[in-house]
């Protein structure tokens, strides 16, 4: 008879773990993190990485996929459990939502077309038009190193950045600015169509999956925290950077105060 | 395209196909009651029509759709994807079906139930044989084009995260960076489609004509 009171008093851990299912918010566009790959299939290396704290929970993972502009709101509503976008560590996101143990570097660089000889540091898109996707933490980190050089950069925003990729192909734009890890993967899969300028610019910064602050939430954060510091003891993580990235990154873990 | 993909983009294409006639079905139901209480002499039951059809409308169905999925919770109903979706898409599309049900029902001319009542007809037979069957008539066109409109429309609700034809499309033509080819192929899909609605609204159009129906 006590049941459904019990039921109503566990917090989000406790219903993980009956329910059997963690439900991850997501974007699937955003390669090599998570994207629809060519045969159709959801790959990339949240769901990797996701694969392995499901192991480490005992639980299934239930993918969502929404438009990037809306996981946020749609997390803070319950609509899911986390959110694996990966989101950029940024002071204002930290005010709001609790990071966990970052998974990859974030730092920002320039995508450009290969056979433009323009652009070869990233002072060079002085003057130029470059995209990068709405609200994203690379967009801000563009304007302000737009503000720094001699001629302003005109930024274009895109619901994602895949749009992005598609119109710097199509030459209606001179760069996109996105996170070193996002378009070495793009240059890698299409290395006769876009190249990457080094060095990245802007604040270090890492990439790391998003929970709320609300209480309820906690419990359950903590074992995911516990399950993604467990990866990444043990080895696992630097497979899946290596596999995905091409290099794998050391990363802090507890998600580090952010510098902007 | 490979055979798998392709069977990728009919499988979504049937998702889309799937929610946007369980809409317009639940649409169709709710807008006959919204139509009934709009056209009903009491104000108790015109005004809360008057304030849905108003609302459902006049708000963006992207609007209304990120509302539901959002706002519920809210309230404690956190609805799936799929349920969120088929919400959004039915009550919009009843707003538009009660006003076109309506523009059917009140284009009945008046000399043809002022002949009904001379002849004795009861009010109940006057709307199985005169009004609901002229009605019917004079809406069929206007439904199927809300159809096709409901249809198209569908490929809004990717933003609370149910993956249809639209979306399907975006996702392939990113991973295999051939824009062209998927959106062409999804957009051949839609025109299929809404070109098999139309021709069945046509035949029933024919048939009611005829009498064979209502």
């Amino acid at each position: 008879m006590t049941t459904p009171i019990l039921a109503q008093a566990q917090d989000a851990l406790a219903r993980v773990k009956t329910e059997g299912v963690l439900k991850v918010g997501t974007e699937t566009a955003f390669a090599p993190f998570d994207f629809i790959d060519a045969t159709g299939e959801h790959a990339g290396f949240n769901v990797d990485a996701f694969a392995e704290v499901g192991k480490e929970l005992g639980v299934k993972i239930k993918w969502v996929e929404l438009p990037w502009d809306g996981v946020l709101p749609a997390l803070e509503a319950g609509q899911f459990n986390m959110v694996a976008g990966p989101a950029t560590i940024t002071k204002a996101r930290m005010e709001r939502y609790r990071f966990l143990s970052p998974v990859a570097e974030a730092t920002v660089a320039i995508l450009r077309r290969a056979k433009d000889d323009t652009i070869k540091t990233p002072q060079d898109i002085a003057g130029k038009t470059v995209g990068a996707g709405k609200a994203t933490a690379q967009l801000a980190q563009l304007k302000t190193f737009g503000a720094t050089l001699p001629k302003p950069v005109e930024t274009r925003e895109y619901p994602g950045f895949n749009e992005a990729y598609a119109d710097l192909a199509a030459g209606r734009i001179a760069a996109v600015a996105n996170s070193l890890p996002n378009i070495a993967y793009v240059a890698s899969k299409q290395p006769a169509v876009f190249a990457v300028v080094k060095p990245p610019f802007g604040q270090k910064s890492y990439f790391g999956y998003i929970g709320t602050k609300k209480p309820d939430d906690q419990p359950l954060l903590d074992a995911v925290q516990a399950a993604l510091v467990k990866i990444k003891t043990d080895g696992r993580m630097k497979k899946l950077q290596e596999k995905w990235f091409g290099t794998a990154f050391d990363t802090p873990d507890v998600a580090p105060e952010p510098s902007f | 395209m490979s055979a798998r993909l392709f069977e990728l983009m009919l499988k979504a294409a049937g998702t889309t196909v799937v929610i946007s006639f369980v809409s317009i079905g639940i649409g169709l139901l709710i807008g006959i009651l919204v139509c009934a209480a709009k056209l009903s002499p009491r104000p108790w039951l015109r005004w809360p029509a008057v304030l849905f059809v108003s609302f459902f409308r006049g708000v963006p169905l992207l609007v209304q759709l990120l509302l539901i999925y959002n706002l519920l919770p809210a309230i404690g109903l956190a609805v799936p994807s799929l349920v969120a979706a088929l919400i959004g898409l039915s009550l919009c599309t009843a707003a538009y079906q009660a006003e076109n049900l309506r523009g059917g029902f009140t284009s009945v001319p008046r000399g043809l139930l002022e002949a009904a009542d001379m002849v004795g007809l009861s009010p109940w037979q006057q709307f199985r044989r005169i009004r609901a069957p002229i009605a019917l008539r004079l809406t069929v066109p206007a439904l199927v084009n809300e159809a096709i409109l409901i249809l198209k429309a569908s490929s809004l609700v990717s933003v609370v995260g149910v993956i249809e034809l639209t979306r399907t499309a975006q996702n392939l033509a990113a991973s295999t960076y051939e824009p062209l080819l998927f959106y062409s192929v999804a957009g051949g899909l839609y025109l299929a489609i809404n070109w098999m609605v139309a021709g069945g609204g046509s035949l029933t159009e024919r048939a009611l004509r005829r009498g064979r129906l209502a």
